[in-house]
């Protein structure tokens, strides 16, 4: 048995601190619920798992809330450990996997429940949103399972969904996810719950979501805008523009409140400020106060090399005067793409403000198709400041500031949770609906 | 029949004063469409007219006012003029703004625009009607004052439509280069001394009278704009109640926490907190002010409509001061005396003076004098100390008319420092005084007073405080090189499009241009969308480039003064300057984004995108 104590290295146990409270603030827990774990090996070598201490507050974790257990064998450390550790341990075994993550993704986890006689085995869960089919795959796997919670059924089940599936799903209890690092296993817990909660928007609108993901399924790339990028692992510690303290601190502030304000899930989306020649550029641009994400300096003249993304932000500022440029994936405004008004053929292309805030910021937001060129979505942002691209998220600028190109996707999001509630409580939209935005 | 006109009457009328004759011109959409009105209007007439080596005094120079589309609407704030003309401060483009209610008035007289040229051989007023345009003698108001001007000009009226008048003072006769023209008795076109431009004309005033109306083509997607831009600035702070309550000077006090508030002549920006709380915007509406008032359509209620009660039981009554008199006249000055520098501004609008320049040389004047480069026999026996209340009024009136100390003043904070052997006490920027913001406190506002086309102004170089202190979600960082010059850009060209639209810079608190594009497609026809409007300004920033380069402006007039790099101020703990190669890069930059090259020239690719051309016609 290898001799260890129960102190963990203090950028571990900050990491676990730090993604603890950020599943906190998206609400993927509950006070005490789910658990993280990872696996490295100690500084003699030794093959480790650290893993939060069962009953832990996981948005308050003190040190001696992190057991470091042996990755091979029984020790003492699993006295204190989470009742799930033998899950975690298995799928810790998978090739390439240091990283786990059980949550209680509330939006997929409503999503997928059903009211089937049981034992059953419940359908995949499909997601209609990009971020979900890029990251998750085309289809995640649901189970129900007699003791859902720290059996030995899901010890023996769920590593093996994980070992081709990045996250699963436990009917009625909650996800499972892993990753190459904890950030990436939490980054799938964020895109698996925003995938759920764009289905659930869906359906309170009536819409068909079976229809959409028999369209996705015989043509995902009509379905969808580009590709996202796939998550990136490394580099999160970059910070190529400190003498900007000034910008460097909006960043932070604007990435905090993307994430804090459900904006886009987790180390998604993108957001930048353009200089004369560079650009700043924050690739994950969904980033909790004390987690970060990468900040770049880039050139500002296109790159055959650039990534969609970024070349999508370079092509905006060269056709315009904007200074801010922002790229995130709200859950209610991919599922309010899809929206028909009762008794119409084709999803509306343009989403109306009845709140009186969002009335008379924006008379109108466009909704366009996921092919829809750049010459056009500039145009667009040019009068309306912020698009909703359908299967490919929400773009918005800004005369000047980080702060201002924030404010639209904040104020859509109000806008669009209106709508759907209105809709819900079986109102006429479109009686609600301004007549001058009409001619918008 | 000819095609209707929506927003705009297709004439202006040209002037010719040497021979005594005016002409309707007839004006195409296509100026309207790639110009606006106001100052892009205006500023294309004056650069097809004038030869830029002229000298700004003499009969070859021009000056052209004009108004905007959306002027004879409802539109908020609509109904401001703008004049351009070669300053004969600065020996640049001359661009300056007024509100009140001449502007909407002279719209009504049927006209887009007037321009004026030559030189009377004596004194004239010109007197515009729908039906008619005269050049009338005006010996018999020959040295009176702007008020004085004003009444004598709608007295004589028997009926109809009552007269707008915009005038000079005496200053403006006397040639002093920081003379204003006033409308409105106290509304003023202040920056670059316009009213040396028409006292060398001979030209005294101009009345304006009619009833003339504009059609508006689409009223619902006006209306749409127009119900989006009254919501907002209903709802801004600023716009509802801040500048009702306090005027502008309500700055004063703010503007000091941000440690950017000027003092003895930008030494430094330390004040003693009651001498402000003496002069700032609380303080005057708890005492001189008696009412709030508004320019044409306005919501806002900036103006100060004040009263001085004397000990002998006399009062007058006037309007101001406003933040910049506070801050120029005032803590510049190191005076800290309200009623003294109200006096001052009430002086300085009856004899047509800038009270900013006029305060920005007295302070120049005021360090000259205690550093001994200024001797008390120079300055005719005032005593120029800083602090030094009592002399304000005396000096204005002198300044008016070239007297004593007044006659040193008249020729600005430049012209007064090289003659002591000091041009580096001269706080301006292409010669025309910095205004009450100290640009070592923000980047960007340094970058604003370095590229504004006029010079130093806190308007036309971009209101950039506005953005790093109460810019809502559009706050900037104040100390971003990268960003700066993006951003001057930005305000700027968010200026120029204000200017151009006949509208308030205040309305800038609530929101940006999205409005006025839909209430200027609306009242036109034609397509302003924001893009468009973009481009707009882009191309207005770069004609007035185009005028300054070729009357010789350099890359070296887009500095600062060397104070401003050498002095640090303390700003929240930290010593600021804003250092050479700070301002070398910025320039840089800046001139890159604005598409001109390394020494501030306009690219021959960027006239041409922008559909410049250049030369006369």
């Amino acid at each position: 048995m290898i001799h260890r104590s129960w102190t963990v290295r203090e950028d571990i146990l900050e990491l676990f601190r730090s993604i603890g409270r950020a599943s906190m603030t998206y609400d993927i827990q509950d006070s005490h619920s789910g658990n993280m774990a990872i696996r490295l090996l100690d500084a003699s070598g030794g093959d480790q798992i650290i893993i939060t201490a069962t009953g832990s507050q996981k948005g308050d974790l003190d040190p001696s809330q992190i057991c470091v257990l042996s990755a091979t064998e029984t020790d003492y450390g699993y006295y204190k450990a989470s009742s799930e550790t033998d899950i975690h341990q298995r799928i810790l075994s998978i090739e390439g996997v240091r990283a786990s993550i059980h949550a209680h993704t509330k939006d997929l986890t409503i999503a997928t429940l059903d009211d089937a006689d049981k034992p059953n085995r419940p359908p995949d869960f499909v997601p209609i949103d990009p971020l979900g089919f890029h990251h998750l795959g085309d289809h995640v796997h649901v189970d129900w399972i007699a003791v859902p919670s720290g059996s030995p059924e899901m010890a023996d089940l769920i590593p093996k969904r994980l070992a081709d599936h990045p996250a699963t799903v436990i009917q009625a209890h909650g996800t499972f996810a892993r990753g190459r690092t904890l950030k990436e296993a939490f980054f799938l817990q964020c895109v698996a719950n925003n995938a759920g909660a764009v289905i659930r928007a869906a359906k309170t609108l009536d819409v068909n979501v079976e229809e959409l993901r028999r369209r996705m399924k015989a043509d995902a790339g009509a379905f969808f805008a580009y590709p996202p990028v796939p998550y990136a692992v490394e580099g999160d510690e970059f910070s190529e523009f400190p003498e900007e303290s000034e910008i460097l601190k909006e960043f932070h502030k604007t990435g905090a409140r993307v994430f804090e304000s459900w904006l886009s899930p987790f180390h998604t989306g993108s957001m930048s400020v353009r200089g004369v020649s560079d650009l700043l550029y924050a690739p994950k641009a969904s980033m909790p106060r004390d987690v970060g994400g990468p900040l770049l300096k880039v050139p500002l003249r296109p790159d055959s090399s650039d990534p969609p993304e970024l070349a999508l932000h370079k092509t905006i500022y060269a056709e315009t005067d904007f200074q801010t440029v922002m790229h995130c994936y709200l859950p209610e405004a991919e599922a309010y793409a899809h929206f028909r008004y009762p008794g119409e053929d084709a999803p509306a292309d343009r989403i109306v403000p009845i709140d009186a805030e969002g009335s008379f910021l924006y008379l109108v937001i466009p909704v366009v198709p996921p092919k829809t060129d750049a010459e056009t979505l500039i145009r667009l942002l040019h009068d309306y400041k912020l698009v909703v691209v359908r299967g490919g998220g929400v773009w918005s600028v800004g005369s000047q500031s980080l702060s201002e190109v924030l404010h639209h996707p904040s104020s859509l999001r109000e806008i669009c949770l209106y709508r759907i509630g209105a809709f819900e409580q079986g109102l006429d939209l479109r009686k609600m609906e301004p007549k001058k935005a009409k001619k918008w | 029949m000819p095609e209707p006109l929506y927003g705009f009457h297709g004439r202006y009328l040209e002037i010719d004063l040497t021979r005594g004759e005016s002409r309707v011109r007839p004006l195409a959409a296509g100026l309207i469409a790639d110009y606006l009105g106001g100052r892009g209007l205006a500023t294309r007439l004056f650069y097809d007219a004038v030869d830029p080596l002229v000298d700004p005094l003499g009969p070859e120079n021009v000056f052209v006012i004009a108004a905007s589309p959306l002027i004879g609407t409802n539109a908020p704030t609509a109904g401001r003029g703008h004049m351009v003309f070669k300053s004969p401060l600065t020996g640049v483009i001359g661009t300056s703004n007024s509100g009140g209610t001449w502007g909407a008035a002279f719209k009504a007289t049927g006209y887009d625009a007037v321009l004026v040229k030559g030189r009377a051989p004596s004194p004239v007023f010109i007197d515009i009607t729908p039906e008619r345009t005269e050049i009338v003698p005006a010996d018999r108001l020959w040295g009176l004052d702007a008020h004085q001007t004003t009444d004598a000009l709608t007295a004589d009226v028997e009926s109809g439509v009552r007269p707008k008048v915009l005038c000079i003072g005496p200053a403006g006769e006397n040639l002093v280069r920081i003379a204003a023209v006033v409308n409105d008795r106290n509304r003023v076109y202040g920056r670059c001394g316009p009213g040396a431009v028409w006292g060398s004309k001979n030209l005294k005033a101009i009345r304006v009278a009619g009833k003339a109306k504009i059609q508006v083509h689409d009223k619902e997607r006006y209306q749409s704009g127009y119900d989006q831009a009254l919501y907002l600035m209903k709802q801004a702070p600023v716009t509802k109640r801040l500048l009702r309550e306090l005027g502008t000077s309500g700055l004063v006090e703010l503007i000091n926490v941000i440690n950017m508030l000027p003092h003895r002549n930008f030494q430094d920006s330390l004040h003693v907190e009651e001498n402000l709380e003496a002069i700032s915007g609380e303080r005057l509406a708890k005492t001189l002010l008696e009412r709030a008032g508004g320019c044409f359509l306005c919501p806002i209620g900036c103006q100060r409509h004040t009263r001085i009660e004397s000990e002998d039981g006399t009062s007058e009554k006037g309007e101001g001061p406003e933040y910049e008199t506070v801050v120029m006249m005032g803590a510049v000055c190191d005076i800290y005396d309200l009623e003294a520098i109200t006096r001052a501004n009430y002086r300085c609008n009856e004899l047509g003076l800038d009270t900013m320049s006029f305060g920005g040389t007295v302070a120049c004047a005021m360090e000259l004098f205690e550093s001994g480069r200024l001797r008390p026999e120079e300055a005719g026996g005032l005593d120029l100390r800083f602090g030094n209340a009592a002399l304000l009024e005396p000096l204005a009136r002198e300044t008016a008319v070239r007297r004593g100390a007044g006659a040193l003043i008249a020729e600005g904070s430049f012209r007064l420092a090289e003659r002591c052997g000091r041009p580096d006490l001269s706080m301006s920027v292409k010669r025309l005084e910095i205004p009450g913001y100290d640009p070592r406190a923000s980047f960007t506002q340094a970058l604003g007073y370095m590229t504004s086309p006029s010079g130093a102004c806190h308007l036309r170089g971009g209101y950039a405080v506005s953005l790093a202190f109460f810019g809502g979600t559009k706050e900037i960082p104040r100390f971003s090189l990268l960003q700066s010059p993006l951003s001057v850009r930005a305000m700027q060209n968010k200026g120029i499009l204000q200017d151009s639209l006949g509208v308030c810079r205040f309305t800038g608190f609530a929101f940006d241009v999205g409005p006025w594009a839909r209430m200027m497609t609306g009242v036109t026809g034609l397509d302003f969308s924001e893009a468009r409007l973009e481009e707009i300004a882009n191309r207005i920033a770069t004609l007035e480039r185009l005028f300054n380069v070729e009357a010789g402006v350099s890359v070296e007039d887009d500095l600062l003064p060397p104070r401003f790099s050498e002095i640090p101020i303390v700003v929240a703990g930290e010593e600021r300057v804003v250092s050479r190669d700070a301002q070398e890069r910025m320039r840089r930059d800046y001139y890159i984004v604005r598409g001109w090259d390394a020494d501030g020239r306009p690219t021959e690719s960027t006239l041409r995108e922008l559909g410049i051309r250049r030369g006369r016609s």
